[in-house]
């Protein structure tokens, strides 16, 4: 997922911590990478970089320890802290007056929470620039499916709308108004993900899984190894993932059996559109099914 | 301990008088030095302390469990000590008091106490507040 998500929500989330304990003079969220994900108004980003570069040679050093995971430095003025949250680094600075259990408390419950809000919202898998979800949001505004196709798929986009409490209002109508961290939270990724359909175009969504009627393709005339898969929902994927070859389907009956195999499209055109699957009768045997039940397809995508 | 320190000044006032002050006060150093390390040396006897290191100007005072993390581990508070004081000064922390560095396995508690360099190494559910009391007082 971008980490303009993850800016978004921390940022808020970092004025809101230091609204909440003013003796916090300072708090930033950085990465891995040294790049600095959120900080409040009066850090700077000069001031942010020495403290990186600074805490970058002490990490350097500590694989001894097992791996960093939090530095305290006390001061006569005050003290600072960073510490290693969910793939992150949080510096907080306090005076020397600062309830240091609270802040602590705060931080290191409040921060990892807001993180995980935003994984939530958005699968972790979709981290470090890995493809978005416009594609999925493109495939929800469809109201119009296959009649045979359930909308598995998306489930965690129903469950995303759901969460924002405007499932009625379009991008433009979401309120900007900021209540709470949770609210700018998910406004932020609403944001974000117009942001990635517009500059990214269709990306990779979920693989779709479809419902499909099993045809028997009798015993000589195919391999035993290949099922045969009504074309247009061939066409669908390849609508959904372009140039990427898929290879294989993964079939799964309803009594739980699942078997991985390799398909091809079905060549009788009295088939076409019905949402059929041929599948071999040894396939059948294997997954305790046959003519006239239901199974469930979907594309092995990798 | 009291005993001790009383025992040194009559040492050093014997020795070296008022004329010779700077030696007299690395004489003193050098008592405090040894004190600390004998309180550094009961604390490892605890099995949560995995042991320490005392630098002071000249010498350094080590005790470890894990001998063979000697190098590892003196780098590790090496750089702590110079990147905390670097970060404390971006900051104004005033005064430097204690870095604590954390890591999987264990925690590492760093301070400066009259002149010397204390590092600590302990296993993470050992309370470091505690253990920076105890050596401080």
């Amino acid at each position: 997922m971008s980490n303009q998500v993850y800016a978004f929500a921390l940022d808020s989330t970092l004025r809101e911590i230091k609204h909440v304990c003013p003796d916090v003079t300072s708090i930033f969220v950085f990465e891995e990478n040294a790049q600095t994900i959120a900080k409040d108004d009066d850090t700077t980003q000069e001031t942010i970089s020495k403290t990186v570069d600074a805490f970058q040679t002490i990490k350097a050093k500590s694989e001894t320890a097992g791996g960093l995971e939090a530095v305290t430095i006390q001061g006569s003025e005050g003290r600072v802290s960073i510490a290693s949250i969910n793939n992150f680094y949080l510096a907080t600075v306090t005076s020397k007056e600062a309830d240091e259990k609270f802040v602590d408390s705060l931080t290191r419950i409040l921060i990892p929470t807001v993180v995980k809000l935003v994984d939530q919202i958005q699968p972790a898998r979709r981290r470090s620039g890995e493809p978005t979800m416009a594609a999925e949001l493109e495939l929800a505004e469809e109201s119009i499916q296959e009649p045979i196709q359930e909308p598995v798929e998306y489930a965690y986009q129903e469950e995303a709308v759901e969460e924002t409490e405007y499932p009625e209002q379009s991008e433009e109508e979401m309120p900007t108004v900021e209540e709470t961290v949770a609210e700018e939270l998910v406004e932020s990724v609403k944001e974000v993900q117009a942001d990635n359909f517009e500059e990214n175009g269709l990306v990779l969504p979920e693989p779709p899984v479809t419902q499909v009627i099993v045809e028997s393709l009798g015993r000589l005339q195919f391999k035993s190894d290949t099922v045969r898969i009504d074309n247009s929902i061939i066409e669908q994927w390849k609508d959904l993932y372009g140039d990427r070859i898929i290879e294989e389907v993964e079939l799964d009956a309803l009594n739980g059996k699942t078997i991985r195999c390799k398909f091809s499209p079905i060549k009788d055109s009295k088939y076409q559109g019905k949402g059929v699957i041929q599948i071999p009768d040894k396939i059948q045997a294997a997954m305790e099914t046959s003519k006239g039940k239901l199974v469930m397809v979907k594309p092995v995508v990798e | 301990m009291a005993k001790k320190k009383k025992s040194m000044s009559e040492t050093a006032d014997i020795v070296f008088a008022e004329e010779s002050a700077p030696i007299v006060e690395a004489v003193e150093e050098k008592q405090v030095s040894q004190d600390l390390a004998t309180r550094l040396s009961k604390m490892c006897e605890r099995p949560e302390v995995l042991g320490f290191i005392l630098r002071d100007a000249t010498t350094a005072t080590i005790n470890l469990k894990e001998p063979e993390k000697i190098v590892d581990y003196a780098l590790l508070t090496s750089q702590a000590l110079e990147s905390s004081q670097e970060i404390s000064q971006i900051f104004n922390l005033g005064d430097f008091e204690s870095t604590l560095i954390e890591g999987k396995n264990m925690k590492t508690l760093c301070f400066v106490l009259d002149e010397n360099r204390v590092n600590i190494f302990m296993e993470k559910d050992l309370d470091h507040a505690d253990i920076l009391n105890i050596v401080r007082q």
